[in-house]
């Protein structure tokens, strides 16, 4: 038989318990787990995923987009729009996006678009801190601010990047040699 | 000095005016429960008389049982029985004038008793301060019979209570 | 050495001396008296409010930590202006009114509670020579005046015209009153022993040597203590027995539909209660402002505060009680063990004192162990669901 109240003093102890140790224990052993955000930050986990961004490779120009709408069509929320820029003399489709426009505002943060891009171009990125004074202008990020290097996808998501770079590169390869492959036997004979 | 005891005459009138005012709110207001709130601000009113008369032993009793218990339980009831949406009540019915008639009558017959009845003001009657153990002395003592008397009288009006609150079982006669 | 305790035991008493005697060189005798009431009141005003606001830090802060979190600790250093954002926040919030309510009663009833509130610190002792006004009844005034606070949740409950207010109003009432019971007659075995109803008397009969004649190291005291301290954190609706806000289930009780300064106006009554009663309790049990080596202002501080964190933690442990268990706790167990703990007192005071430890030690622990047999509680018959597996 237990006696009358132990279990009123056994939750009194557990509470006092944790009021002690909230002062000089860790975070994982009893302590506080709170971050204190502007000052302290949490570790970044490489699979936190928030806005998408698009890569390039060196410089701005290389764009990997070749704007074929597939990540517009399939976006849910339908927050991404592209245009396709035209050869200036020709008027032909160009592959490349003029316009690339994704409204933060209305993206759920879903990561499709990063599933569906046959082109490794569009990921999600790491920035949480995105603000604005105004809900739908400023909140529509233009090409210019969603490009980012590879360097920096390298560096927030190595496990993601390096694979796609070795596949890009194997790739590029493949390409290069069927080109000298294909090249020879026209300047051969 | 002097000024100070005008200060508290016109205190004490004023609370007096007070009182009056809330009493006649308890029988006019159409909505009960501000009948009832007036009636607390009454009985909290005579407490403060009777502080003003020294006999804070009395005020205090009054405010803990009239006002803690006594008047809850009658908003409680307010509350239990009276419909919220029912806003007012008529407080005059066909035996109101007989009632005015009969209470003016008690009316005049204690105000010529408190007329007729010599106070005696004396210098020790006003110093006198009745301590809670003089009290308590004189109700354990003195007025011991009626005490007990009055404590039988609660006794059997809990029990009553219980009895009629108390659930029939199944075999009793209900009648 | 003396003399310097004396006049920090002394020093708030002192400045008020001086102050008087300063005004009486210059102002008739009748205004000194005046000045000398006015003085207490403005004193008592504002330390109510003032120990309300940082009461309201402590338990966020106490709360957090049992939580593991920091509390609030943004508004200056620890927080510490937190309160003052809060008061802020309260003044300019939008104050609602009920389309349908009392207008009249809605308004009054935040109004009123404070009264009370405010006014049993007149009878607190928070130091020698430190009672606002030295009653002889200063006891029942104090459950008295402290009796009153039913009405004023009434009337804010009953003019919201709101069924959770309602409800939280008559759950107030029935465990006010209820708790007044075994409350009020937790404090009678003090009474008997001090032979006074003055609070200034009770705590000079707790001095003894060392100042450590406290009522608590006594066994009627020790159960007193703990059925007061109880019931004195039922009657100010705190958790475990914060039925009438209820939030779970009453959205927030009685004060569902108020906002803005009249809410402060409940909640600061609510905290100014939870201070007084610990201060009562002090007074009664754990002898006042009686104790060594430090001046007396800050035992009886010291003392009401820690009371006041047991309060709160008390909050940040136990889950809320049901109806009937409240009701059975304060009928079935709070009152036969206070008239149990009467007669032990009685006895305490004709026998002499080892006789009586013998004798009530026994006498109290065989009553509570049989109030706890005999209030068993009552466990439903485990369910079997046949279909579960």
């Amino acid at each position: 038989m237990t006696l009358f109240g132990t279990g009123v003093l056994k939750g009194l102890i557990v509470t006092l318990k944790n009021f002690a140790t909230s002062y000089f224990r860790k975070p994982d052993n009893g302590g506080i787990f709170t971050v204190q955000y502007p000052e302290e930050r949490a570790k970044e986990i490489e699979s936190f995923r928030n806005f998408p961004f698009l890569v390039y490779d060196g410089t701005p120009e290389k764009i990997r987009c070749v704007a074929c709408g597939i990540c517009e069509r399939e976006c849910p929320p339908k927050c991404i729009h592209i245009v396709m820029e035209t050869e200036a003399g020709t008027g032909k489709p160009a592959k490349r996006p003029a316009v690339f426009e994704i409204d933060y505002g209305l993206c759920m943060n879903c990561g499709m678009c990063e599933d569906v891009c046959p082109f490794d171009s569009i990921y999600m990125d790491h920035a949480f801190e995105v603000t604005a004074s105004d809900r739908t202008q400023e909140l529509v990020r233009p090409k210019e601010t969603l490009l980012k290097s590879n360097d920096y996808f390298l560096k927030i998501r190595p496990g993601t990047a390096t694979p796609v770079d070795q596949k890009r590169r194997a790739a590029e390869e493949k390409k290069k040699t069927a080109q000298a492959a294909a090249t020879p036997p026209k300047t051969n004979p | 000095m002097e000024t100070l005891e005008l200060f508290v005459r016109i205190g004490i009138y004023t609370l007096m005016a007070l009182v009056l005012v809330f009493a006649l709110g308890v029988v006019t207001l159409r909505n009960l429960f501000h009948c009832a709130l007036c009636l607390a601000a009454v009985l909290i009113g005579t407490a403060m008389l009777y502080v003003g008369l020294r006999a804070d032993f009395l005020a205090a009793v009054q405010i803990l049982i009239y006002v803690g218990a006594v008047m809850t339980l009658v908003i409680f009831v307010i509350m239990l029985t009276e419909h919220l949406g029912e806003k007012s009540i008529r407080q005059n019915n066909r035996q109101s004038p007989a009632a005015v008639i009969s209470l003016s009558g008690i009316v005049v017959l204690l105000a010529a008793l408190l007329l007729r009845t010599p106070w005696p003001v004396t210098d020790k009657a006003l110093q006198a301060k009745a301590s809670v153990m003089a009290l308590g002395k004189a109700l354990m003592g003195t007025y011991a019979f009626p005490f007990e008397v009055i404590s039988v009288i609660l006794i059997a009006c809990l029990i009553g209570a219980i009895a009629i609150a108390k659930k029939d079982l199944p075999g009793e006669d209900v009648s | 050495m003396k003399e310097i305790e004396f006049f920090v035991d002394l020093i708030f008493v002192n400045a008020k001396g001086w102050c008087l005697d300063l005004l009486g060189h210059f102002l008739p005798d009748w205004t000194v008296v005046l000045v000398s009431i006015i003085i207490s009141a403005v004193v008592i005003m504002v330390l109510g409010p003032l120990v309300m606001m940082y009461l309201t830090l402590l338990e966020r802060k106490v709360i957090g930590r049992i939580q593991n979190r920091y509390g609030p600790n943004r508004v200056g250093k620890w927080g510490l202006l937190q309160p003052i954002a809060d008061g802020i926040k309260m003044f300019t919030k939008e104050d609602i009114v009920p389309a349908q309510a009392d207008k009249i009663i809605h308004f009054l009833a935040p109004v009123i509670i404070v009264i009370p509130a405010l006014m049993v610190f007149l009878v607190v002792p928070f130091g020698e020579r430190m009672t606002a006004v030295n009653l002889n009844i200063g006891l029942l005034y104090f459950i008295a005046v402290s009796s009153i606070t039913t009405i004023p949740i009434f009337m804010g409950s009953w003019a919201s015209r709101n069924k959770y207010s309602l409800l939280g109003g008559m759950r107030t009432a029935a465990q006010m009153i209820s708790y007044e019971v075994p409350m009020t007659l937790s404090v009678v075995p003090v009474i008997m022993m001090s032979q006074s109803l003055s609070t200034n008397t009770i705590v000079m009969t707790q001095a003894g040597d060392m100042d450590l004649h406290w009522f608590v190291f006594t066994p009627w005291g020790l159960v007193g203590f703990v059925i007061f301290f109880l019931c004195a954190v039922a009657e100010c609706n705190r958790p475990p027995f914060d039925l009438p806000e209820a939030e779970s289930e009453l959205v927030a009780g009685f004060h569902t539909e108020y906002s803005g300064m009249k809410f402060a106006l409940f909640y600061m009554a609510e905290y100014m209660n939870a201070f007084t009663l610990c201060g009562i309790a002090t007074t009664l049990f754990l002898g006042g402002w009686q104790g060594p080596l430090f001046p007396s202002w800050l035992w009886f501080f010291g003392k009401t505060f820690l009371l006041i964190c047991v309060m709160i933690w008390f909050r940040g442990t136990f889950p809320r009680f049901r109806v009937d268990q409240l009701m059975g706790f304060a009928w079935k167990f709070l009152l036969p063990l206070t008239l149990i703990n009467i007669p032990v007192a009685a006895l305490w005071f004709f026998v002499p004192e080892q006789l009586a430890w013998i004798y009530s030690v026994p006498i109290l622990a065989v009553s509570l162990w049989g109030l706890v047999k005999l209030n068993r509680s009552f466990v439903p018959e485990k369910r079997i669901y046949p279909l579960a597996d």
